[in-house]
């Protein structure tokens, strides 16, 4: 293993001078440290900023001062005002269609760790390929489809369209983690006398529990995160809590304080939520990932 | 065991039973609409005209009209570019923190948390965020230039500008993305070859040409080629940002077909915009499977 100084020696590019005087070496490491910090200061000021704003009182929102009496005002008025009802359609259409996408695609998924069939392959990519597609492309199908449906501007149109990305990402995923689960065990459930099904149940999901909680996790995320599909395909029923955000910009553009609450409470879930799939977070951006 | 099933053929029927369902659900929310758009953007389908869904009468009309649109070349132009800035701001931002962040401390994992938000921000909270820093009235950038007495106009409004201010705000959000791939590759470079070279004599650049970018091209690659086929649809940042202005100078093709859509209704004419996209992404991205990208990991 490389600790620290090793790599800060390597870094340096000269060496011995830094091995010569410690003190030397330990001002470089501090300097490090210092310019790392300042860095992620930086990224994470426009962020800070947005939150701030959501805090400040209506009359401070132009002000220079940088000390003032945080307030929840905004987010009230928020909560007394259209936000709530598009906030809990984002809770509705996202638990929807994370729970339709798990259902189709776990059992999905388990097959297709476990059943070598022909052209298994070519079926795991074009689920895959799914994904890639640009959201255009579903979008005028979709819209001129729902016209005739009825679906426009409702909850179940729009956990379905989202099921374009769920399922694959829930396929995908549980692949891995069923992957990792010894096969001998299901087998031993079906020597004693389990279906294919009963074994999975019983065996096989309890020990993916973790990685379907993660999953779980993902297409929510992904689910509240969309705007695009959301603008589109909703009015003022089933509208989600990013297309409020962005009725508030057009139509209250002077309200910075409420826009900003708006915007924080919209980041606020997917940020618990990523905290908690952390461990799992580098496989999820790369689906698949890289060759080793 | 009642019925006359082996034991072989019930355990196939089970399998079908669990596979088929997601897939014939998953042909009909992709398949099907992927056909209806490729058969929409032979016709002239239109909100004024709907019946002419079943025109066929002169198949090669849009693809012929979008040769010959200014403002669909001029998307294209504008893609290119946008794609360009924005992967190659993001390698270079990328590349440099990982780079810098590649020490085993307990420090350094921490902040390479605090440098991952930006990512997982919803992408309209990204935008708002950057709408925030391009309005003089409440921008903390504005703030600052005003401080060291270089006041400037809105970086959204003006045409020359507006693309790199959009560029700017997409790398904020994505920089991540590239950051973390290279850093899960720097970190398996095994010590042996950096060893030799330090004893080889060779210099802190050499050492990073020869040995460390060797490892990390593949990384490189791929994540600029996910950095690319994703900035082809680049939305919510345009539409809260810019609305694809001032003028046209920030209509990306999937926005152009976006407008012609869902603003002018034209539905034939932007699904054959739609479909020169999703020509493009999935040359990309087979290239991205030709270049080392696992496409199937679960063999």
């Amino acid at each position: 293993m490389t600790d620290i100084t090793d790599i800060i020696r390597f870094r340096s590019g000269n060496a011995p001078l830094a091995l010569r005087w410690p003190t030397q070496r330990f001002l470089v490491r501090v300097g490090l440290h210092v310019l790392v910090a300042v860095l992620a200061l930086m990224v994470l000021l426009p962020f800070l900023w947005l939150v701030q704003m959501s805090l400040r009182p209506e009359d401070e929102i132009f002000s220079d001062a940088v000390l003032f009496t945080p307030t929840l005002e905004n987010y009230r008025a928020l909560w007394q005002g259209n936000f709530a009802g598009s906030f809990l359609n984002s809770l509705a259409v996202s638990s929807l269609s994370t729970g339709l996408s798990l259902l189709l695609g776990v059992p999905a998924a388990y097959v297709l760790t476990r059943w070598r069939f022909k052209g298994r392959a070519r079926v795991a990519l074009w689920i895959l390929t799914t994904r890639m597609a640009p959201p255009i492309a579903f979008t005028i199908p979709f819209f001129l489809a729902y016209r005739v449906l009825g679906l426009q501007d409702t909850v179940w149109g729009l956990a379905l369209i989202y099921m374009t990305f769920n399922l694959s990402i829930v396929i995908w995923f549980m692949q891995t983690f069923f992957a990792a689960i010894p096969e001998s065990l299901e087998e031993a459930a079906w020597i004693d006398g389990c279906g294919v099904w009963r074994a999975f149940w019983l065996v096989t999901l309890p020990l993916a529990a973790p990685g379907l909680a993660a999953t779980a996790v993902f297409c929510f995320i992904f689910s509240w995160s969309d705007f695009f599909y959301a603008l589109i395909l909703t009015r003022t029923n089933a509208m989600t809590a990013p297309v409020a955000i962005v009725n508030f910009l057009q139509y209250e553009g002077w309200e910075w304080g409420k826009i900003a609450a708006s915007g924080t409470l919209v980041m606020l879930p997917v940020l618990i939520f990523t905290l908690l799939v952390r461990k799992y977070f580098v496989h999820g951006l790369t689906a698949g990932g890289l060759k080793e | 065991m009642p019925g006359t099933l082996s034991w072989e053929a019930s355990r196939r029927r089970a399998y079908l039973t669990g596979l088929v369902p997601a897939l014939v659900v998953l042909a009909v929310i992709t398949v099907v609409p992927t056909l209806f758009l490729a058969g929409a953007s032979l016709t002239p389908l239109s909100l004024v005209d709907p019946a002419s869904l079943f025109d066929f009468s002169n198949p090669l009309r849009n693809y012929a009209e979008l040769l010959h649109d200014p403002r669909f070349l001029g998307s294209l132009v504008m893609q290119l570019q946008l794609s360009a800035l924005t992967v190659t701001l993001q390698l270079a931002v990328g590349l440099g923190l990982a780079l810098l962040l590649n020490v085993r401390s307990s420090f350094f994992e921490a902040i390479r948390t605090v440098f991952l938000i930006p990512m997982v921000l919803p992408p309209i909270v990204v935008a708002l965020i950057w709408k925030i820093i391009y309005t003089p009235d409440v921008s903390p950038l504005h703030r600052f230039l005003d401080f060291v007495g270089l006041p400037a106009d809105s970086f959204i409004t003006s045409a020359s500008t507006a693309l790199l201010a959009v560029a700017v705000a997409d790398t904020w959000q994505w920089f991540p993305f590239t950051m973390l791939m290279i850093l899960a590759t720097l970190q398996m470079i095994p010590n042996e070859p950096l060893e030799a070279a330090k004893i080889d004599g060779a210099n802190h650049w050499q050492t990073f040409r020869y040995i460390i970018f060797a490892y990390i091209r593949p990384a490189l690659i791929v994540s600029g080629l996910f950095r690319l086929i994703d900035s082809f649809k680049a939305f919510p940042l345009i539409y809260v940002l810019t609305d694809g202005g001032p003028g046209s100078a920030t209509e990306v093709t999937n926005y152009y077909a976006f407008v012609q859509a869902f603003n002018f209704s034209y539905w034939g004419y932007a699904s054959a915009i739609a479909i020169v996209l999703l020509t493009g992404v999935f040359t990309l991205s087979w290239a991205a499977g030709r270049l080392g990208w696992n496409g199937d990991e679960g063999e």
